[in-house]
């Protein structure tokens, strides 16, 4: 899908193994990268992520920090920290997630950026509400004046790219 | 547990799920039950801590019980005293449940066979560990499990590019064994008879497995391949009582056998996983699959008595016991098949007693091997396994199980038994006969 100048696609796949310039991982408030992507990040990326992680601290949710990507493909990880296991506000507080990572992106100069389903799966927000929430607050953000030229959905499995899959056909008829 | 009615934002999400849980046979076990005391003795936790009365399987089910009647039940919304009904409020009632669902029971149903109201105590304190999951309240291993299962694919944070590798030199190893340059494992091929899916503890601690596998497939002559992705076929969500991991876990296995257009999964020695892809995957997941399953247990049987596969059981000259993992016999009924393999496979084959559905779990049942905090007291509670595998006098204890391996080798070095774990894969790819090419079927 297109907007302006700039695109939204969907994949299916590793997002820490893709060729893109940035991707964000879903993290903790304490920014320990922990197992999953988190592992994943550590073994391929190496141990300077987590080291680079030290400067921040502990943050809030919905803050986003950014780190270099260490020997990984891509060259830079954005660490989001989105809301968690059925905490409160949980809509609002991914929406300002998203934004953050967003505005993020752009203020490092990111032109292509690569998202998961932020916090399906493990943290346990709903497929159909991540998918709705992101997949909007993309479009509208990519309509304004910003230097993001692709933003990649890189789903896990056919569960989440179908769920996401049919939120872009809906966003793409308005 | 704290009586203050201000509750906590997990408190509150914990029973709004809680009634989402409900069904009749939810509802049946958290009534039915008339503390009898009949299924008391049948907990191996019970049995290693005589005198202390938390550890009955009832009492733990009371912990769960109070809160259904509090809120889902008459007698207790309007008697809460006379029937001891008692609501969560705090985060800290949630880790005192954590502590009694995670670490005071491996979900052996044990319990559940024993009792005589049919209260299955084990599948609604799965049901309560999904609760306190929900909420973000875990052992810190359930939770790296979990994620690794969720984000990577599989339980145990295995990267495609190490499972792949490990496939190639496991084959490049097979086909020096057999001097064989066709031998070695198929990987995404489309339309096969067979698609093997293993645990990932394969890749990571034990590919001899793998090898040993392969090699079985190789001289049966299958026609068989492995995934590159959606290879992992346990399933975490069994354990932690997450039925949406458990969905999504099946689904990734059951697509690409789909993908592949494969006729049959045949499901590596795991109990857990066989349980839940075979048996409870597709209630979790939604769907329906039109492609056969099949433990590695009867392939290798099937391969025998077809005379696929000639065995020499003086190959296996040691004295060898069985250990049933409780998700394969107790909950599957899979509990023959495996001691008639072993029995063509070996000379000395010595019964355990009890056995087969009444069978002790291993004790490091129901993801209890991930949870660390409770090792001290998953240790105590093996003393009755222990003791069961001394009093068989066999060297080796088979199962078919990868977590019964891991609680069987931990215990067995706790209390010095001396013994072996093997899986009956080991013996039959040890045992099988390699060089003539097999026409005819064993006598
Ligand atoms: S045997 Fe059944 S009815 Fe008796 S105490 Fe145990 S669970 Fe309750
Ligand atoms: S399921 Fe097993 S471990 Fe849990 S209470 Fe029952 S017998 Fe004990």
């Amino acid at each position: 899908m297109s907007t302006n100048n700039s695109k939204m696609r969907l994949m299916k796949g590793d997002i820490t193994n893709t060729e893109i310039e940035a991707f964000v991982f879903y993290a903790r408030p304490d920014l320990q990268l922990g197992s999953g992507f988190g592992g994943a990040i550590t073994v391929r990326g190496g141990a300077s992520i987590q080291e680079e992680l030290k400067q921040y601290g502990e943050v809030k949710v919905g803050d986003a920090v950014i780190t270099s990507a260490g020997k990984m493909k891509a060259k830079y990880i954005i660490h989001a920290v989105g809301p968690r296991f059925q905490e409160k506000d949980t809509e609002s507080k991914l929406r300002t997630t998203t934004l953050n990572v967003l505005k993020l992106a752009d203020q490092r100069g990111i032109r292509t950026l690569a998202m998961p389903a932020m916090g399906v799966g493990f943290y346990g927000v709903p497929l159909d509400i991540s998918a709705q929430v992101t997949l909007s607050m993309v479009k509208e953000y990519l309509r304004s004046k910003t230097g993001l030229e692709e933003v990649v959905f890189c789903v896990l499995d056919n569960r989440e790219y179908n769920s996401f899959y049919a939120q872009l056909a809906k966003l793409g008829q308005k | 547990m704290s009586d203050s009615p201000a509750r906590s934002q997990k408190a509150q999400k914990v029973l709004e799920r809680f009634a989402k849980k409900l069904n009749r046979q939810m509802v049946g076990s958290l009534l039915a039950c008339v503390h009898c005391g009949m299924c008391t003795d049948a907990c191996h936790y019970v049995l290693a801590n005589p005198g202390d009365p938390t550890f009955a399987p009832a009492y733990k089910a009371d912990q769960v019980r109070r809160i259904f009647k509090r809120h889902f039940d008459w007698t207790g919304r309007v008697f809460p005293w006379w029937v001891k009904a008692k609501s969560v409020y705090s985060d800290d009632d949630l880790e005192q449940l954590k502590d009694i669902i995670f670490g005071k029971c491996t979900n052996c149903r044990r319990c559940s066979i024993n009792c005589p109201m049919g209260v299955d105590f084990a599948t609604f304190n799965r049901m309560a560990r999904g609760l306190l999951v929900s909420v973000g309240v875990m052992p810190e291993g359930v939770a790296v499990a979990s994620k690794d299962q969720w984000e990577l694919g599989n339980q145990m944070g295995v990267l495609r590019e190490d499972y792949l590798e490990t496939l190639d030199w496991v084959s490049e190893e097979l086909r020096q064994e057999l001097g064989d340059p066709n031998a070695g494992i198929p990987i995404d091929v489309m339309n096969c008879d067979v698609v093997y899916a293993i645990n990932p503890r394969e890749i990571k601690y034990d590919p001899r497995t793998i090898a040993d596998a392969a090699k079985i497939f190789h001289l049966a002559g299958e026609n068989w391949t492995m995934p590159s992705e959606g290879w992992d076929m346990t399933n975490f969500g069994l354990f932690s009582g997450d039925d949406d991991l458990g969905g999504a876990v099946a689904r990734r296995l059951y697509d690409k056998v789909e993908e592949l257009r494969g006729k049959k999964l045949v499901i590596s020695e795991c109990g857990h996983g066989y349980r839940s892809t075979r048996c409870e995957g597709q209630n979790w997941g939604g769907v329906d699959v039109d492609f056969e399953m099949e433990s590695s247990v009867i392939t290798m049987l099937r391969y025998i008595k077809e005379g696929r596969i000639r065995i020499d059981p003086f190959k296996n000259n040691k004295s060898y016991t069985y250990h049933d993992s409780c998700n394969n016999a107790r909950s599957c009924g899979l509990f023959e098949e495996p001691r008639e393999l072993l029995q063509i496979v070996c000379n000395d084959f010595r019964e355990m007693y009890p056995n087969r559905a009444e069978n002790y779990c291993c004790t490091g049942g129901g993801g209890a091997m991930s949870m660390s905090e409770y090792s001290a007291q998953r240790l105590k509670s093996a003393k009755i396994k222990a003791d069961q595998l001394k009093a068989t006098g066999a060297k080796v204890v088979v199962t078919s199980c990868h977590n019964c391996v891991d609680g069987l080798t931990d215990l067995i070095r706790y209390y010095k038994l001396g013994m072996e774990v093997m899986q009956l894969v080991n013996l039959v790819a040890n045992a099988a006969i390699v060089k003539e090419k097999v026409t005819a079927a064993l006598p």
